[in-house]
């Protein structure tokens, strides 16, 4: 083992502390990027000419925020958004400061994918249940995420991946992390050693979340 | 008009416009209709005619633009959007595609509308099997809607539909996706229910079989606005618009016998002394053997080519093509005896050769 990797024997430490960097970063930005993601989406379905809240103004305004947020690129982000994240967590480098750019690089992604996933479900059902009396909310929640739930999942397992492959950019404002650790010091340091052990790790990082989705995807899916 | 207990659905000078290309279309033409408490009402047209619109606006799945809509004494527009949920409520509906929930159970899809009720777990269970018994599916309570053919879906959506206890159940060409058969049987079901539970039905279709099947009333649209109505039987019997008349007789054959017999070169050469003709017979007479007993009575020949008999409404119906071959006078008598009888009598003319 020391043969194979002896960089990576030799910071043994700093490598397992950027696998759970990268598992927090990633694990944090999904759940506050998830909410806020998941309710841009509906908010999107619902709004949309046709929708059952049918409100072209909100549904302008909201769709040119998410395609503004989704035209910057990523590593752009990180330093143009460093004032908000100042305010918010009141540093620009570090672990805990990436969760912001992190946060606004992903969820218009997840919205898109939420909107996408929640026009799939049949116009005729929601119809079917305007019908009955069912009122927006009820419809939102026992229709579209109920009947969309399937492709819900499948659509979070694929942010959760682009997710992951953002963290490792993250390095760029000194997150730390999986990312951080193959590039200044692999990378920089030509020890290819901790860069093919750090992509390796990812890469069975990836293939939990997307096996683990894809059981659950197919759990739900009784009918 | 004045309020009348009986009415249950009253629509008044409904317009509804969608913008196309910058233009306004009207979908709908400034259409009134009246449907009364447990009748079975049926609207037929061609696709794009608006009949799916002018159902939807009964219950604002489609607001008008012009135009007010009564359900049972409450104007819908007036209503803020809980209490026209609540209306909703009253207003069951059935659509082409079934529309059922595919992650829930059949059960569970009949249970959906009982989720906003204030009822128990087992009341929900109780009632739902109890529907399910009525649309003779109770054994597959279990099973989800992607195991079930097309009728049974429909069932399923019509036990959903009932959850509610409506007064009036619409029905979007329900039976337009379903075989003939199939078809027969859900009309049978809806029949019932407006018998049994007194349930008033609007339907939209465009088979007039659907109409002949089960309808009391019928209003036939085109281009947005409606061309005729009345009782079935009437307007079955004696169509005033030729859009009435094309359904009419594309329904019981009658339009293709017309034009296969008048086509035949062997017909073009009747003498002096024959009549091709269409007789048309409405209830009793139909039951008397007014031909037979006519061919006696003036020593006419009657070469039938053919016939049908339909019921409409519970009424007979038969239509009748045939060559009569006798004295002019006698036929010409034979024919008044038969316009007296209340049979409807139209010669036909069959094209010359070359034509």
């Amino acid at each position: 083992m020391a043969a194979l990797i002896p960089n990576v024997i030799a910071m043994k430490e700093q490598f397992i502390s950027a696998i759970f960097e990268t598992i927090y970063m990633t694990l944090f930005s999904a759940v506050i990027a998830g909410v806020l993601g998941l309710a841009v989406g509906i908010l999107l379905v619902v709004t949309q000419p046709g929708g059952i809240l049918e409100d072209r103004v909100s549904y302008s305004i909201l769709d040119k925020i998410v395609n503004l947020l989704r035209s910057i690129p990523f590593i752009i982000l990180l330093a143009v958004i460093s004032p908000l994240t100042n305010f918010l967590v009141g540093t620009t480098v570090g672990t805990t400061a990436s969760l912001v750019p992190l946060i606004f690089g992903i969820f218009p992604f997840y919205a898109r994918q939420i909107q996408n996933a929640l026009l799939d479900v049949d116009r005729g059902v929601v119809e079917a249940a305007e019908s009955m009396g069912s009122s927006p909310a009820e419809i939102i929640w026992r229709i579209y995420l109920r009947e969309g739930l399937s492709d819900i999942i499948r659509v979070s397992i694929v942010t959760i991946i682009s997710l992951i492959g953002l963290t490792t950019m993250a390095g760029a404002i000194g997150s730390g992390g999986l990312g951080d650790v193959a590039i200044s010091i692999g990378y920089a340091r030509f020890e290819n050693d901790i860069t093919i052990t750090a992509t390796i790790v990812i890469l069975i990082m990836v293939f939990i979340v997307q096996t683990f989705g894809d059981w659950l995807a197919r759990r739900v899916e009784r009918y | 008009m004045s309020e009348d207990s009986k009415q249950l659905i009253s629509l008044r000078n409904i317009s509804v416009d969608f913008k196309r290309d910058g233009k306004d279309i009207a979908a709908v033409d400034d259409v009134s209709l009246d449907v009364n408490k447990g009748d079975i009402y049926g609207i037929i047209g061609y696709s794009g005619a608006g009949k799916s619109t002018l159902v939807r606006v009964m219950n604002l799945l489609q607001r008008p633009s012009k135009g007010t809509v009564t359900i049972d004494n409450q104007e819908l527009q007036g209503l803020n959007p809980q209490e026209l949920r609540n209306a909703r409520k009253s207003i069951g509906m059935i659509f082409q595609h079934f529309n059922l929930m595919k992650t829930r159970t059949v059960q569970g899809n009949v249970e959906y509308p009982l989720l906003s009720q204030k009822l128990s777990k087992n009341e929900r269970e109780g009632k739902s099997l109890e529907l399910l018994k009525l649309v003779g599916l109770e054994e597959y309570a279990t099973s989800y809607p992607s195991q079930l053919s097309g009728g049974q879906k429909q069932r399923v959506a019509i036990a959903r539909a009932l959850a509610n206890n409506p007064k009036v159940l619409i029905s979007d060409e329900a039976t337009s996706a379903l075989d003939p058969k199939t078809t027969t049987s859900i009309l049978e079901l809806l029949k019932k229910l407006n018998v049994e539970l007194g349930l008033t039905i609007v339907l939209i279709t465009h088979e007039m079989q659907v109409i002949k099947g089960i309808c009391h009333n019928v209003a036939v649209m085109e281009e947005g606005q409606i061309i005729e109505r009345g009782k079935v039987a009437e307007v079955f019997t004696n169509p005033q618009e030729t859009l009435t008349n094309d359904f009419v007789e594309t329904s019981t054959n009658v339009k293709s016998a017309i034009e296969r017999i008048t086509a035949d070169p062997s017909l073009s050469t009747l003498g002096d002394n024959q009549r091709l003709i269409y007789l048309n017979f409405i209830g009793n007479a139909s039951k008397e053997g007014l031909i037979s007993e006519l061919s006696q009575k003036y020593q006419l020949n009657v070469n039938i080519l053919f016939a049908n008999i339909d019921q409409v409404d519970g009424e007979n119906v038969g239509y009748t093509i045939a060559i009569i071959t006798g004295e002019e006078a006698s036929i010409e008598r034979a024919i008044s005896d038969l316009q007296t009888a209340g049979v409807r009598t139209r010669l036909l003319q069959a094209k010359q050769k070359g034509e």
